[in-house]
């Protein structure tokens, strides 16, 4: 083992083992119950706008033609980059390299910071043109929605920060905080996913 | 480097990033108009639950989670897509 390995937790990531353990809570279980509940909120709110856009297809379809699929799509693909890299390094904190493991969430951080950036890009051209959330009803539940989903991700970076200095500055960084923090970051990006395809690419 | 290419955590968001760019042709090709295309709406609409049931298979670990965890997020996947749908043709 080296001494990095030798930096974690004892009994945390000792072998390859670890990886098909079965039955196994991925971070904490608190923070499970959480992302349950975010799920189910967020839900209502995607089964919502299902029925009002039901009540006015015709309205919702010219809003929606009004978006930028474009960066839609870049920031998609910008979370599930980022997603990757936070669960390669929550693998290679496990497996005890810290360094592959901090260069990992690194990558994460910089991948997921980009997310609020093209949101901005996106955001203030619409804003500019005159495209609010008293707009009409689908530009509220498009803001509303992308902005409370914007709230989690900023949450989240914050939380990839702490994972960070957890990794760098504790000398037995603790898998079961990495684990959180990860599970966190992709509830972020399941619940863009769907609100992915029900804002922009859906008809 | 090879070993993260060969890595199944890469492979899965290959296949995760090649169906986003393949569901927003999906949308181009059948919603430039701004028509009502069900075709369309179901087609990403799957590819969205498989793409959520992935990460949270493979990124969030929870195919190797306990039963109650498979079940609830499994669940919450099956229900939501279900009534989404099932709000979508109910108003057609």
């Amino acid at each position: 083992m080296t001494d990095v390995a030798e930096g974690f937790t004892p009994g945390v990531g000792k072998s390859r083992s670890d990886d098909n353990r079965r039955d196994h809570v991925p971070g904490d279980s608190s923070m499970w119950f959480f992302v349950i509940g975010d799920l189910l909120i967020f839900g209502v709110y995607f089964v919502g706008y299902m029925y009002f856009r039901g009540q006015n297809h015709e309205l919702f379809l010219q809003s929606q033609v009004r978006l930028n699929l474009d960066i839609g799509a870049i920031n998609t693909v910008m979370l599930l980059t980022s997603s990757l890299f936070v669960a390669l390094g929550t693998e290679a904190a496990r497996a005890g390299n810290r360094v592959a493991a901090l260069q990992r969430f690194w990558i994460a951080l910089a991948f997921g910071a980009a997310f609020p950036l093209l949101k901005m890009f996106e955001w203030i051209p619409e804003i500019c043109s005159g495209l609010t959330p008293g707009t009409n009803l689908f530009f509220m539940y498009y803001y509303v929605m992308t902005g409370m989903h914007l709230c989690h991700v900023a949450l989240g970076l914050v939380i990839l920060c702490f994972i960070l200095r957890n990794l760098k500055t504790s000398k037995a960084p603790q898998i079961s905080f990495v684990e959180t923090g990860a599970t966190y970051w992709h509830m972020v990006d399941v619940l863009w996913l769907v609100l992915f395809a029900l804002l922009y690419l859906m008809r | 480097m090879t070993s993260l290419i060969r890595n199944p955590l890469t492979i899965v968001w290959a296949l995760l990033t090649t169906v986003t760019i393949v569901s927003s042709l999906i949308a181009l090709e059948g919603g430039a108009a701004h028509q009502i295309n069900t075709t369309v709406t179901t087609a990403v609409l799957l590819i969205a639950a498989i793409k959520a049931q992935l990460v949270i298979r493979h990124f969030m670990e929870v195919r190797r989670a306990p039963v109650w965890l498979k079940v609830t997020t499994s669940g919450w996947l099956l229900g939501l897509f279900t009534l989404l749908l099932s709000f979508y043709f109910a108003s057609l």
